[in-house]
């Protein structure tokens, strides 16, 4: 947190930078001068390359940082991206009251990427009961100004949302009402700064008059839909993650102060005189030692950091003994709860009881959590529709997700532009680019091999998504794509390869066809599937199945992601055989265990053919990024190629379920002996081997069931291999709760194993 | 006002849900934790041996 500005132009009674215990801002200038920017922003620098950290986060903040003016901020903006860049990425972000704002300079946020959160109280009695100018005037028109200027669409992405400091004197509903006019992104409530030396304000007679304000507010929120995030709500819940004032997570901000001094998070500022000193300064100290400081240190241990009341407390990992500053007192320091953590006892029940749970009729089952149904559902071995859409779902998702974390790395680029223009006409195409398994290897790749950015980055990858979902939308685009060895590939397309393209090439889409310049070549490529494709253009070749098409995916550079060769194009015989072969094989699956079959409808989009190895002529494999696409082999009988989809599929689900729940216990080093190998294993390898292997048994007890005279055998054998591998999994004690009601029912699926049996 | 993403470890269900109703040029501001979170879960894991599960039926991780 860089404290730009020290002074303030609103005169806030309830301010703990000038109105609480510290007054160390008397002597302190008033702006951050040039060379302690300078100095600053080399110090987080330094701090990023040497720890090679992937992201840096900045809040410029005061005082009111607006008072250094749009001059003023730009060069503390160039500064910081200048030097930080190079090693990391840097989110900028800026606390103001928004009196100052204007649209210079909101262009200049959003021209510098900075994202700027605005304090404002809520209704206007509730904002000007504290939040005025020195002469006692309103600041709430001015506040709303600013917020308005903050959602036009051309400043919008620069719109945080919106800091309230609660009182409990104000109207609960009037304020929820104020602040969700104005559309915030996020809205963080705070509680007032106070300690057991200055008590919080409790107006009335009841004990917990914070959660009872919060609990009503929570109660509209839940009612509403959530329509916007509410930070301190959503990391109330269980698992909700924490925030700086909640939650058992090391701290991880550091303050400079306008005379480059190094301090302690500033709301400690609340306690006493210096209490967020350090006796460092930018000149003379890196950030490790700042980190070194006592009181930093203190709050980098989790529970072990807190009061003995707290440790003893069985929502302590829900609150995390409350703000570090909240818990000050004159004589035990901050070994103590929070002053108001009889509020947050009764905010964590309040939040916890709304909305009440779903009584169950007489006769049903007890409800259960979204995440039990989803791990109970798919520990019957395959799955039901509705989870095979979820999972597919957030896996989408997660690929947006990856695709907006590229576009904070590169800043705004024509293809983000462009895909951001087919997202609002043409949404549909957009997903089915962005579904294809590939796409997310490509991105992690590029986010990986990126941080920190300058040591050689990938080929951006979002040109080619661009180009291939304005190629079907039928929209006309143009765009630069990288080229790499001579070929351009459009997921889900097909190939290029022309040698001399050089190292980007102009791509122009036009209806049916696209036309590529590159070095010393142009080539227009014709799309239409009957015509003989164009000179050097590649397509996807695919194969109808009752789910959909399903690619035989040879081309796509990203593939390379089994840890195994992958064979290159096929030639047509082989490309035709292995369809053949697929679409054989998906038929037996039907024939044999309809219910995996369904699973397979549900989300197999492509397979990879891998390249032959004499020595293990059977292999196949399913990697986590890939979503959607499992390797084979290209072996000749559809039986086997059955049961390879079935047991790859299992992998590809359960793949998808450790995006979400940490089914294993984390970094314990265990290994688990199994009967498939001769070698103890990871928990998470058994995990996925007993479920693959549960699919597989299913399998054979189908063919037993028919005149298959080895199919016994197999069922035999791979149910015993999956019973010893549950049983030596729950021993284990390796699992999470939630890995544990997975395994239990799986269990229970493979002692009733008819599923889908004929 | 808070500007750190919260200290969520893994994306979140309801999250990933809802951002995917969301124009992908707000994405960053209005899922910014989830973000966070896919990038620690998803990408930082990449690196990691471990968090590659190449799962193979007969020579793999299992």
């Amino acid at each position: 947190m860089l404290k730009v500005h020290s002074r303030c132009d609103l005169s806030c009674d309830h301010c703990y930078i000038y109105q609480h215990a510290d007054q160390t801002w008397r002597g302190r200038p008033a702006r951050m001068p040039p060379a302690t920017v300078q100095a600053a922003a080399r110090r987080i620098a330094e701090h990023a390359r040497e720890h090679e950290l992937p992201v840096v986060h900045v809040v410029l903040h005061g005082g009111e940082p607006l008072l250094l003016g749009a001059a003023g901020l730009r060069e503390v903006l160039a500064e910081l991206r200048t030097a930080i860049t190079p090693w990391a990425r840097l989110d900028l972000r800026m606390q103001t009251n928004g009196v100052l704002l204007d649209e210079e300079l909101c262009r200049l946020f959003v021209e510098y990427d900075v994202r700027v959160g605005v304090s404002f109280d809520g209704d206007r009695a509730a904002n000007d009961r504290h939040r005025v100018f020195a002469h006692g005037g309103s600041s709430h028109d001015l506040v709303r100004r600013a917020l308005a200027l903050l959602r036009r669409p051309e400043h919008r992405a620069s719109y945080a949302g919106i800091l309230c400091t609660i009182d409990v004197r104000n109207d609960p509903d009037r304020v929820y009402e104020a602040l969700l006019a104005e559309s915030p992104p996020r809205v963080d409530l705070l509680l007032p700064h106070a300690t057991w030396d200055n008590p919080p304000e409790r107006p009335g007679p009841e004990p917990t008059p914070y959660a009872d304000w919060l609990g009503r507010l929570h109660r509209r929120w839940v009612d509403d839909g959530r329509p916007m995030s509410i930070r301190m709500f959503e990391a109330l819940r269980p698992g909700g993650g924490g925030t700086e004032a909640f939650g058992l997570a090391p701290a991880d901000v550091l303050v400079i102060e306008a005379d480059g001094t190094w301090e302690q998070v500033d709301s400690l500022k609340t306690a006493f005189h210096g209490a967020a000193g350090t006796g460092f300064d930018v000149f003379d100290h890196s950030v490790d030692e700042v980190a070194r400081h006592p009181g930093v240190a203190v709050r980098q241990e989790g529970v072990d950091g807190l009061c003995a009341t707290c440790r003893a407390c069985p929502v302590v990992d829900r609150c995390g003994g409350g703000l570090y500053a909240h818990r000050w007192r004159t004589g035990s320091g901050f070994d103590n709860p929070s002053a108001y953590c009889a509020d947050l006892l009764r905010l964590i029940d309040t939040v916890d009881a709304y909305p009440p749970p779903t009584r169950p009729a007489s006769g049903e089952r007890a409800a259960t959590s979204p995440v039990d149904e989803l791990l109970d559902d798919l520990a019957t071995g395959h799955g039901s529709a509705s989870t095979l859409a979820l999972l597919a779902d957030t896996q989408l998702s997660i690929t947006r997700a990856l695709l907006a974390a590229c576009r904070d790395g590169s800043g705004t680029t024509a293809a983000w532009d462009l895909l951001v223009d087919l997202d609002r006409s043409a949404p549909e195409a957009v997903r089915a680019i962005l579904a294809h398994p590939f796409v997310r290897p490509g991105l992690v790749h590029r986010l990986d091999s990126s941080a920190p950015p300058g040591l050689g980055a990938a080929v951006d990858p979002l040109p080619a998504l661009a180009i291939a979902t304005a190629l079907r939308a039928g929209v006309p685009a143009a765009l630069h794509v990288p080229v790499r060895a001579d070929t351009i590939t459009l997921p889900t397309l097909g190939s290029l390869v022309l040698p001399g393209l050089g190292g980007s090439a102009e791509v122009t889409v036009r209806p049916g066809e696209f036309q590529v310049r590159g070095g010393s070549v142009a080539q227009t490529v014709l799309l239409d599937p009957l015509a003989p494709p164009s000179t050097g253009w590649f397509p996807t070749r695919d194969v109808s199945m009752p789910g959909g098409r399903l690619l035989i995916e040879d081309g796509d550079p990203y593939r390379d992601c089994y840890g195994q060769p992958v064979e290159s194009r096929l030639d047509v015989p082989a490309a035709r055989a292995l369809g053949r072969t697929l679409a054989a094989a998906w038929r037996i699956v039907h024939r044999d265990v309809p219910a995996h079959a369904a699973a397979l409808d549900g989300g197999l989009r492509a397979v990879v053919p891998l390249a032959p190895d004499p020595a293990r002529p059977l292999r196949s494999a399913t990697a986590r990024h890939a979503y959607g696409a499992v390797a084979v082999t290209p072996h000749p009988d559809p039986e086997t190629m059955a049961v390879l989809l079935v047991h790859e599929w299992q992998h590809a689900k359960l793949g998808a379920v450790l995006d979400l729940y940490d089914l294993v216990e984390p970094g314990q080093g265990l290994r688990i002996r199994v009967p498939w190998r001769p070698d103890p294993r990871p928990p998470e390898g058994v995990l996925q081997g007993v479920y693959a292997h549960l699919a597989v048994t299913q399998v054979w007890q189908s063919r037993a069931a028919t005149d298959d005279p080895d199919a016994s055998a197999h069922a035999a054998h791979f149910l015993a291999w999956t019973r010893d591998g549950v049983d030596a999994l729950l021993a284990s004690r390796s699992l999470t709760a939630a890995g544990e009601r997975f395994v239990g029912q799986l269990r229970h699926a493979l002692e009733e194993t008819r599923v889908g049996s004929r | 006002m808070d500007h750190a993403p919260a200290r969520s470890s893994r994306p979140d269900l309801d999250d990933l849900t809802r951002s995917l109703h969301v124009p992908l040029e707000r994405i960053a501001v209005e899922h910014a934790d989830l973000i966070e979170a896919v990038r620690s879960r998803v990408v930082t894991n990449a690196s990691v041996p471990s968090g590659i599960v190449a799962v193979a039926a007969f020579n793999s991780s299992i």
